[in-house]
């Protein structure tokens, strides 16, 4: 009967949308960096550790106010208690547990063994409770009981807690953590020399008249000063035997202490690429309407920096490191993955669709491209794409491979010499038009309901006083083009005015086309 | 047309282009390659060597009337290409293909009167796809040819209706369907038709006016204005 009522509760919490969505949220703000939420908590947990800690300090001399007080035993303690609670709950999901069992006993038709599921669920929590975060998290929520003195000092623990809310201390850790080894070698060496010569030390001096080594507690406190190479000098050996032991210790001190930085060196050097690479990444994840440059030849390297300039966000990927270096060299977010392998996007975590405004495919080899551009497909089916051809018995390959937009520099080459023999003055007019550094420059501007409200009609535009040429109007709506507009060409939302003027001016037009109020 | 005779140095994709793209206009067209080509070119190629003094082209065409196109692939042998060219022809127009803006420099240095830089150029078509995909549409369709937008450069002539005539006492944005983007001086400086110097100026017969427009509008203005369509060279000597 009872062991009904667990399954059907399971079960019904294991499908429930709203259970599920809930959990979800929790989860995303306490445990998922990309969560927007996530910072905001974890300022507020920083500020709760450091008031608390503060007020701790705060106590040892002076009195502090009753509502401190009470505010850092109990309300903080309340907050890291539910903290808890939710991360024990989001960390594992004890229906999901009870579910996967029930259906793989009925799948072997026999009974359901609840205790079973149930032991289970208990371990995986009980190996989360375990973890040092939690016991860490656990600790800190003591101060509650602040009436038992002794467990004050555990407000110190939360501070602790900051390893969870500040990311570059978990980096830190992982960092150190990859040479474990060695630390632990060094600890058991530093370890080995300071038992061995406290013992040592004691023989020898603890007998002395003059001796301030009068406990082995003493002598452990000297060896680990004297190791460390700190030396305070409070305790000294007097006798030659003790002085030749210190000779010792020192020696190894000095041995230890290089080791120990020479380890924390090593440890950061050879992961700082790896370092970059996660913030590179980071950073990636927060970017939206980006152009993603695939293979960083010289035409996308020139790509890049017109983008840039324009006020653009470029992530270039390469397979190769030298080019990725470069590209680091030209300033810009390079990453040494191979844009034709999916786990490139995986690594970079990118939306593509909602983050990529444009792909660019800019190998100077077509295979290289098509596969880019096919990997790419395979992850988004809308994302833009455009691609260089390098050899023009390949474009069909990559119009099949689902480019958008293929640039084949070789036609270009063909139709600019085309014009420049044909219309020579008129094709530097054009060119100069559309080249970044003219005055003189061509325009689109995006019609918006406001510049509708105030001018209906092209004839209201009064474009010719901001001394601007209307090339004409392109209406979204239809897909066409029309040149020299007639005066009562209506304007519509969507709508685009191709401009030609000084840019100066056309960003004066602009502004009066946003500004102007209708005068009725 | 004035120039009767296209040279195109160089048996690549790039030569292949230019040569389909220029045919109309020159009945005429001769290839010179460095290397022996396979006898299934589909045009006849002649060798040529870095260290041609070049009297027989001299001899069988008139220089005058030609244009050279320099398309090697190595970039160095383009350049001394150039520089053998402009040597023995100083009036031979040349148009040459770069790498990068680097080469284009040297090129233009060595005697190219027209470079175009592959890089920046491929890159600034990219970039105005991306950032301005309409304006560089219709751009590209008026300067291909694409559509039946046209632009047009009209040489005011002492017949012309327009010649002495004060340049902002004329709508030029409503003018007969064209719109002028441009007047280009005698001195062949080209200057937008709402610049600072444009407004006093006083149209005079030698100015060629850049126009856009369909081709029956600009046959209209030709015909109202009483000038001509014109192909111009000059400003690319010297």
């Amino acid at each position: 009967m009872l062991k009904d009522i667990v399954l059907d509760i399971a079960y019904y919490l294991d499908t429930s949308s709203t259970y599920q969505k809930r959990k979800r949220f929790f989860y995303d703000i306490l445990e998922n960096d990309k969560n927007k939420y996530k910072k905001f908590i974890d300022i507020f947990m920083i500020i709760l550790i450091f008031i608390s800690v503060a007020v701790l300090i705060r106590e040892v001399k002076y009195h502090v106010d009753d509502f401190l007080l009470f505010f850092s035993n109990y309300i903080v303690s309340f907050f890291f208690l539910v903290e808890y609670l939710l991360r024990l709950w989001v960390n594992s999901s004890v229906s999901k547990i009870i579910v996967k069992r029930a259906e793989y006993d009925s799948f072997l038709l026999r009974d359901v063994r609840l205790s079973k599921a149930l032991k289970e669920a208990f371990l995986v929590k009980i190996h989360y409770m375990l973890s040092p975060q939690a016991i860490i998290d656990f600790l800190a929520i003591m101060p509650f009981f602040h009436e038992l003195r002794v467990l004050r000092i555990f407000i110190l623990f939360r501070v602790f807690k900051l390893f969870r809310y500040a990311k570059s201390i978990q980096i830190i850790t992982s960092i150190l953590a990859t040479k474990k080894f060695e630390f632990l070698t060094l600890a058991i060496f530093a370890f080995v020399v300071v038992f061995i010569s406290s013992v040592l030390i004691y023989v020898m001096e603890a007998n002395q008249a003059n001796s301030q080594i009068t406990s082995l507690y003493k002598a452990v406190y000297w060896a680990i000063v004297t190791i460390s190479t700190v030396g305070y000098g409070d305790i000294t050996p007097v006798s030659n035997e003790g002085r030749f032991v210190a000779i010792l210790v020192i020696s190894s001190g000095v041995a230890v202490l290089a080791f120990t930085t020479s380890l924390f060196v090593s440890a950061f050097t050879e992961k700082l690429d790896e370092i970059k690479e996660i913030k590179t990444v980071e950073g990636i994840a927060k970017l939206k309407k980006l152009y993603l440059i695939c293979g960083y030849s010289d035409v996308a390297s020139t790509v890049a920096k017109k983008l840039s300039k324009a006020g653009n966000k470029i992530i270039i990927l390469d397979k190769y490191e030298s080019a990725v270096s470069k590209a680091i060299k030209d300033g810009f977010v390079a990453l040494a993955y191979d844009p034709g392998s999916v786990e490139s996007y995986k690594k970079i975590n990118i939306n593509l669709e909602k983050q990529v405004k444009h792909i660019l495919c800019l190998n100077e080899d077509d295979v290289e491209n098509v596969y880019s551009a096919l990997t790419i497909r395979s992850l988004s089916k809308d994302v833009e794409i455009l691609s260089l051809l390098i050899n023009d018995k390949n474009r069909k390959k990559l119009e099949f491979a689902g480019i958008n937009k293929i640039v084949y520099p070789q036609e270009l080459v063909g139709l600019i010499t085309k014009e420049l023999v044909g219309v020579p003055v008129a094709f530097e007019v054009i060119h100069e038009l559309r080249s970044e550094h003219a005055n003189v420059k061509i325009d689109e501007l995006g019609i918006t309901q406001r510049i509708v409200d105030n001018f209906a009609t092209v004839s209201e535009l009064d474009n010719k006083n901001y001394r601007i040429v209307l090339l004409g109007i392109y209406k979204t709506s239809k897909e066409r083009f029309y040149f020299n507009p007639l005066d009562d060409t209506i304007l519509e939302v969507g709508d685009y005015l191709l401009v030609v003027g000084y840019s100066m001016f056309i960003r004066e037009f602009e502004k009066y086309l946003h500004t102007k109020v209708r005068s009725e | 047309m004035s120039k009767r005779t296209a040279l195109i140095f160089g048996h690549n994709k790039y030569a292949h282009e230019i040569i389909s793209n220029v045919k109309k206009t020159y009945s005429n067209i001769r290839i010179f390659a460095l290397e022996d080509v396979d006898d299934d070119s589909p045009y006849e190629v002649e060798k040529f060597d870095l260290s041609d003094d070049w009297k027989g082209i001299g001899e069988d065409i008139n220089i005058e009337e030609s244009i050279a196109f320099c398309v090697l692939q190595d970039m160095a042998e383009n350049i001394f290409l150039t520089i053998s060219l402009r040597s023995n022809f100083a009036d031979l127009a040349i148009i040459a293909v770069a790498l990068n803006r680097e080469s284009a420099n040297k090129l233009s240095m060595a005697g190219a009167n027209k470079v175009i830089p592959l890089v920046e150029t491929t890159a600034d078509i990219i970039t105005n796809i991306l950032e301005k995909p309409i304006s560089s549409k219709i751009l590209s369709n008026i300067l291909y040819e694409e559509s039946s937008l046209k632009i047009a450069q009209i040489k005011i002539d002492t017949e012309s209706k327009l010649d002495n005539h004060k340049l902002v006492s004329i709508d030029w944005t409503r003018y007969h369907g064209v719109i002028i983007l441009s007047l280009i001086h005698e001195d062949m400086k080209s200057e937008f038709i709402y610049s600072k110097k444009m407004k006093e100026y006083v149209i005079q017969s030698g100015d060629i006016l850049v126009v856009v427009g369909y081709e029956n509008d600009i046959t209209e203005f030709e015909k109202i204005i009483g000038s001509k369509r014109y192909v111009n060279w000059s400003h690319w000597r010297g």
